[in-house]
Parts: structure tokens; C-alpha cells; sequence
């Protein structure tokens, strides 16, 4: 959740970089409107439950107590090519959008 | 000298047809009972709003005396679900206010479910008393329900048409015994139980 709203607090300087921000879950898409619309979200949360596609495909599954999905963060470029990959410690504090917002504006001077 | 409409009426349509056109009579009935809820109308309590296929996930509990409540057993219902805790400032407002739905819609259709969240039954009972509950209160020891339905904070409330569909949800307090939320569900009551298509 604190991710989440760091992505918020931080969502105008993806914007200037036109980065589309995107979350991923393995929640029903009931449970993902009501979170969204507690944290009044500015960006999309999108259900992959209980297919798991898309979480299965980037390697992200977590089966070990419950279905969840590993926190990770990709960075897609507009071809749909994978630049940029992080799966910060389950432990950690939030992941910094500076760490990605770089990697978008060094993708940017390529 | 006041005339009759349908004496009136009567010459009207005498002289159409004596020109020679055609004349169309529509009779209009009374306005549709079902009319479905418009965005507009959740916008009056600041009510988010569901795709009109979106349909809550099922859910059953037990209240503090042990009887089993379950969401799918309220089809054909209009459903008002909050959920709630005894340390939840925002959520002791409301209360009265449910209850004074439940007690004024009851009969029409609606069920006012509050659902607990990680809170023991005893406290439960204690906090209805106190605040002279008599709408369903059940509980969620583990709070699973409040996962399903992705609750991170309280009051959250969700309402549910007669046909099980999600309506609309509100994160945060409201003025539910206001007119605003009245009107709401008064809509809600008059749709059929079956209703389907855009909301």
C-alpha cells in the first residue's frame, strides 16, 4: 500500500516523462476498486485473478503462505520491451520512484 | 367557461382528420418503476460507482448471537453493507443512521448488514446495546471478508441491488439517513429483482 501511494505522490514526474503507471495484483477486481478508491489512486489497479497470466509470466508468483504476487517493478518500453527490472526485499521500505524515474530518463537520452 | 380536455381534444382531432393528415394519439403511462440509479444520484453522496456486471464477492458470517448470515441468502434484496469497528471514530456517527434505515426501509427490502472487523463477539454485543442496535452485526475475527471486498480503513460501506449486483461503494463517513441517501435507495427498492443493463 505504501507503494502504491508513494506512486501517487510521485505520479506528476512520471507524467512529465509519460510513463503510464500500472498496478498488478492477485486480487479480485471488487477488492482492487475499493483500494483504489481508498488511496484515490490517479492511476490504474488492475485485477490478474484468478487467471494469474500476467503474474505468472513476468515470474512474479508467490505461493508460499497465500496466492500473492512478489512486489517487483517493471519498467516497459513503448515497444513492449522490458527495460528495467526490480524486486526490492519483501522487508524493505517503499521502493523509491527516483530509482525508476532514472532509469526512464537515461532509456530517454539513448 | 371552463372546457372539457376531451371535448376538446375531441375537435381537434375532428378538424386533423377533416384537413386530411393523419393524427398520432401516445397515450403515456406513469414513469417506469425501475428506473435504474444514474451516476448523477450516487454523485449527490459522493458514492462511487460499479460497472453494472460487477457483482460482490459471497461472503457468510456469524452475528454475536451465532446466527449465519449470508450475502447470497439477501438476494432480492437491496443490500447496505458498512464495515466497521468499535475503535473507528468516523464509523459511531453512522450508526444511528443506520439504524434508522433499517428500522424505516426494513419491510420494503433493505437489509442494513454491519460487518465487524476484528473484534471480539462479546464487544460486539456490548457496542449494539450501547447504541441500541437492532440491524445485523457480523463479525470478521480474521477480517477475510474485509480482504475480499479490499477494505483498508473504516467506515467503508458498499450498496447491493436486488439482483446482487454492486451499486456503489463509500469510502468514509456519509449523511446516510440524509434525503440524498434516501432517494438512493428508494430507487434502488423500486428496481425489479432481476434488473439488468446500464446504470
Amino acid at each position: 500500500m505504501a507503494n502504491l501511494s508513494a506512486r501517487k505522490a510521485d505520479y506528476s514526474k512520471f507524467q512529465e516523462l509519460n510513463v503510464q503507471n500500472l498496478g498488478i495484483a492477485a486480487s479480485n477486481p471488487f477488492s482492487q476498486k475499493t483500494l483504489a478508491d481508498s488511496l484515490k489512486l490517479p492511476y490504474p489497479l488492475l485485477s490478474d485473478f484468478p487467471g494469474l497470466k500476467t503474474i505468472r509470466s513476468y515470474g512474479v508468483l508467490s505461493e508460499q503462505r497465500a496466492i500473492t504476487a512478489r512486489r517487483s517493478f517493471f519498467l516497459v518500453d513503448q515497444q513492449g520491451i522490458v527495460r528495467g527490472k526490480w524486486l526490492p526485499d519483501v522487508e524493505a521500505a517503499v521502493f523509491p520512484s527516483e530509482t525508476v524515474l532514472e532509469a526512464v530518463r537515461a532509456l530517454a537520452k539513448k | 367557461m371552463v372546457k372539457r380536455p376531451a371535448r376538446v381534444l375531441g375537435w381537434a382531432a375532428a378538424w386533423v382528420i377533416a384537413s386530411g393528415l393523419a393524427v398520432l394519439v401516445s397515450i403515456l403511462g406513469p414513469p417506469a418503476v425501475g428506473a435504474p440509479v444514474t451516476p448523477e444520484l450516487l454523485k449527490t453522496l459522493e458514492l462511487g460507482r460499479y460497472p453494472s456486471d460487477t457483482t460482490p464477492p459471497d461472503f457468510s458470517g456469524r452475528t454475536p448471537e451465532g446466527k449465519t448470515v449470508a450475502l447470497a441468502g439477501l438476494r432480492g434484496r437491496v443490500v447496505l453493507l458498512t464495515f466497521w469497528a468499535s475503535w473507528c471514530l468516523e464509523c459511531r456517527p453512522e450508526m444511528p443512521m443506520f439504524e434508522q434505515l433499517h428500522r424505516e426501509f426494513a419491510r420494503r427490502g433493505l437489509t442494513v448488514l454491519g460487518i465487524n472487523v476484528r473484534e471480539e463477539s462479546e464487544l460486539v454485543r456490548r457496542y449494539a446495546t450501547e447504541l441500541r442496535l437492532t440491524f445485523p452485526l457480523v463479525l470478521d475475527p480474521d477480517g477475510e471478508i474485509g480482504t475480499r471486498y479490499g477494505v483498508i480503513g473504516m467506515p467503508t460501506s458498499f450498496l447491493i441491488g436486488r439482483d446482487g449486483r454492486a451499486v456503489a461503494l463509500a469510502v468514509g463517513p456519509r449523511e446516510w439517513a440524509s434525503p440524498k441517501a434516501r432517494a438512493i435507495i428508494e430507487v434502488l427498492l423500486a428496481e425489479p429483482g432481476g434488473r439488468a443493463g446500464a446504470r
